[in-house]
């Protein structure tokens, strides 16, 4: 009966007016933010930072989720009307959103991808609000050992799930941790890797490297698209579903809610992994599978279900243990930080109004989402006709503000610009961001849960063996890593894998 | 020996370790602490060099779907760049409100945007909506320069 308690707490806050200006506020910024093609949920959450200063916690949280997951429903639109996703996880959404536009039937296809967006949504926050009080009691028993495997185990299965070489994503997440590294160590007071300079002693914000690897990277292709035509004339079309589509559409949604949410609680693998994943599955599950492809209703629900399921099963690692899966769910915990509250399996006693108020409010948020997006979508749409060109100045500026608002430094704005030009190094050589986000963010902790552990065990590094859970994270850590590579190998032998052939 | 970019980056990644490994080495030690204040970063050095040899035997993979970026374009992205530069030199200098309001309008204007009236109405509501927002509303006084308010 905690959890009933716990939830009905949580939608005492979430039903608060501040509550529900916040989660409406979060979800339709979220909605614009996503429609943008070449904006995605990192962007939006981090922009937003600047204005949770000073907020509740609670509120600040509930406000960067609506965010989070309104990007989620807003990647779509674009995807639909114009060919272009916002980001990697809207992808398979255009398989067959788009070839829907095209034969007139935009407005339907925008309605199934709100209606599977809500299912997904929803199924996932009913599956968050049992599973995160579970394991968040289950974490309250470990010791800094059990923290350092798992912090290792979802840094290195970020590494080992993100797109193209291993070695790269290895490489930014050892860089992403030297980053981490900079600063006065909080344990000895040795002063590392500062060059004497005073503005780097407390070490470089989470703010400048979130906003400068995502956000001011992002700029530069938002430059190169600038004259790409937003324009899309085309009629909407009924928003309508008939009693066969709802036939074709319910079975799809349900499943991949699940499993979306499933994806979504694993480390690493993401929103993008969930709905490639749903794409390729209900294809092979369909009776109709030539159809996708070309506008089968099927397959435009089924990575949209996935992807809002895997948004919400991302929370459970959050809320629960206090370690992100994502590099959207880093920013998010970074933000907590700069709050005042320290996520982890405590969180649920010491902080019930965030833990409980966030999942209470995803609620309400998807209510509020599905209402927003179905008789409004040919309005909200026209954001998409925001000229590029203002477009890139104002998210310019939007990164500025967040950082010298935290900071009041012009120092920490060029380290901005440094970290901007990073991210778009490694974007043009194919080295995965989010690792190094993560690894910058975890890096602190899992440095300091190292040294506690191997100061419990006056430095053997058997406490690690010794410890079952520990063992177990730490093996499952190796196991992320080695399945990609062999993936890898036996895809080189097989020169089209089941992958290439169905996307 | 440089003929992939990988390589290139390989090796600028390993001179990276090895300086990173110099300044790890050269930190100061204390008696009586386990795991003193040096020993994640040396391993953290010695890992970015042993990955970074990996990367130099690796294939390059990073042409792959990507558009070559014209060499017009790439001036456009240092010039914003130089934009960006000179907003945050100035940005304490002249205050926040002159330098937002002139970067916005100046940079919009760059990138191909000619409806001068709407970029105007843009670029002063947006500024003077987040200084308000900011003063008023949050209490971070943002940098006033040479303007009275």
């Amino acid at each position: 009966m905690e959890i009933f308690s716990g939830i009905l707490a949580g939608f005492q806050v979430a039903l608060s007016w501040q509550g529900l200006m916040f989660v409406f506020l979060g979800a339709v910024i979220g909605t614009l933010i996503g429609m943008i093609p070449g904006l995605g949920p990192i962007t939006a959450i981090a922009v937003m930072i600047p204005i949770t200063y000073g907020m509740d916690p609670a509120l600040a949280l509930m406000l960067m989720a609506g965010v989070y997951y309104g990007a989620a429903y807003g990647g779509a639109a674009s995807s639909i009307l114009l060919n272009a996703p916002g980001e990697s996880m809207s992808v398979p959404t255009t398989f067959d959103g788009y070839p829907l536009a095209k034969q007139g039937k935009a407005g339907k296809a925008l309605a199934i991808a709100a209606i599977a967006s809500f299912v997904g949504g929803t199924i996932s926050v009913v599956l968050l609000t049992l599973f995160a009080p579970a394991l968040a009691n289950l974490a309250i028993s470990f010791g800094p050992a059990e923290y350092f495997a798992l912090m290792l185990m979802g840094l290195l299965t970020v590494a080992g799930f993100a797109e193209g070489s291993v070695v790269k994503a290895l490489i930014s997440a050892t860089l992403g941790f030297m980053v981490a590294t900079v600063g006065i160590d909080a344990q000895t007071g040795t002063t590392r890797f500062t060059f004497g300079n005073a503005h780097l002693l407390g070490g470089i914000d989470f703010l400048v490297v979130a906003l400068g690897l995502f956000a001011l990277a992002e700029v530069s292709s938002l430059i190169l698209e600038r004259k790409q035509g937003s324009d899309f004339t085309r009629e909407l079309g009924s928003l309508r579903l008939t009693k066969q589509d709802w036939k074709e559409i319910a079975a799809p949604m349900g499943r991949q809610s699940v499993l979306g949410f499933l994806i979504g609680v694993l480390p690493g693998a993401g929103g993008t992994i969930a709905s490639f994943l749903g794409y390729i599955t209900e294809k092979k599950l369909s009776k109709k599978p030539h159809e996708f492809g070309k506008g089968a209703l099927a397959g435009l629900a089924a990575p949209e279900a996935a992807n809002n399921g895997a948004s919400s099963g991302a929370f459970v690692p959050l809320l629960s243990l206090g370690i992100p899966g994502s590099g959207t769910t880093a920013v998010m915990l970074g933000a907590l930080i700069v709050l005042g509250v320290r996520p982890g399996p405590l969180l649920m006693s010491d902080f019930p109004d965030v833990f409980w108020g966030v999942i209470a409010s995803m609620y309400i948020g998807n209510v509020i989402l599905l209402i927003l997006n179905l008789p409004l979508i040919p309005y909200i749409s026209k954001i998409l006709k925001i000229p590029r060109p203002m477009l890139v100045s104002l998210v310019i500026l939007f990164c500025v503000i967040g950082v010298y608002a935290i900071s009041f430094s012009v120092f920490d704005l060029f380290l901005l610009v440094i970290f901007g030009i990073i991210g778009y190094f490694m974007a043009y050589f194919r080295f995965p961001a989010a690792p190094m986000l993560l690894a910058f963010i975890l890096g602190g902790m899992m440095e300091q849960s190292l040294r506690q552990a191997l100061t419990i065990s006056d430095g053997s590094l058997l406490i690690f063996v010794e410890k079952p859970i520990a063992c177990g994270l730490l093996i499952v850590a190796a196991l992320s890593l080695a399945v990609p590579l062999i993936r890898k190998a036996a895809r080189k032998n097989k020169t089209d894998g089941s992958m290439n052939q169905n996307v | 020996m440089f003929n992939t970019a990988n390589k290139k980056i390989s090796v600028l990644l390993a001179l990276l370790a090895i300086g990173y490994l110099v300044m790890a080495f050269r930190l100061p030690k204390y008696p009586y602490v386990p795991v003193d204040a040096d020993a994640v970063p040396i391993v953290l050095g010695f890992l970015l060099l042993l990955l970074s040899g990996f990367l130099y035997f690796q294939k390059d993979n990073h042409q792959q779907g990507k558009i070559r970026i014209p060499k017009n374009e790439k001036i456009v992205i240092l010039a914003v760049l130089g934009f960006v530069l000179l907003f945050i030199a100035l940005l304490e200098i002249l205050g926040f409100l002159l330098t937002t309001v002139l970067f916005l309008f100046g940079n919009t204007w760059f990138l191909g945007y000619r409806n001068w009236k709407r970029n105007l109405i843009v670029s002063l509501a947006v500024p003077l909506a987040i200084y308000a927002l900011f003063d008023y509303f949050l209490k971070i006084s943002l940098p006033r320069g040479i303007l009275p308010f």
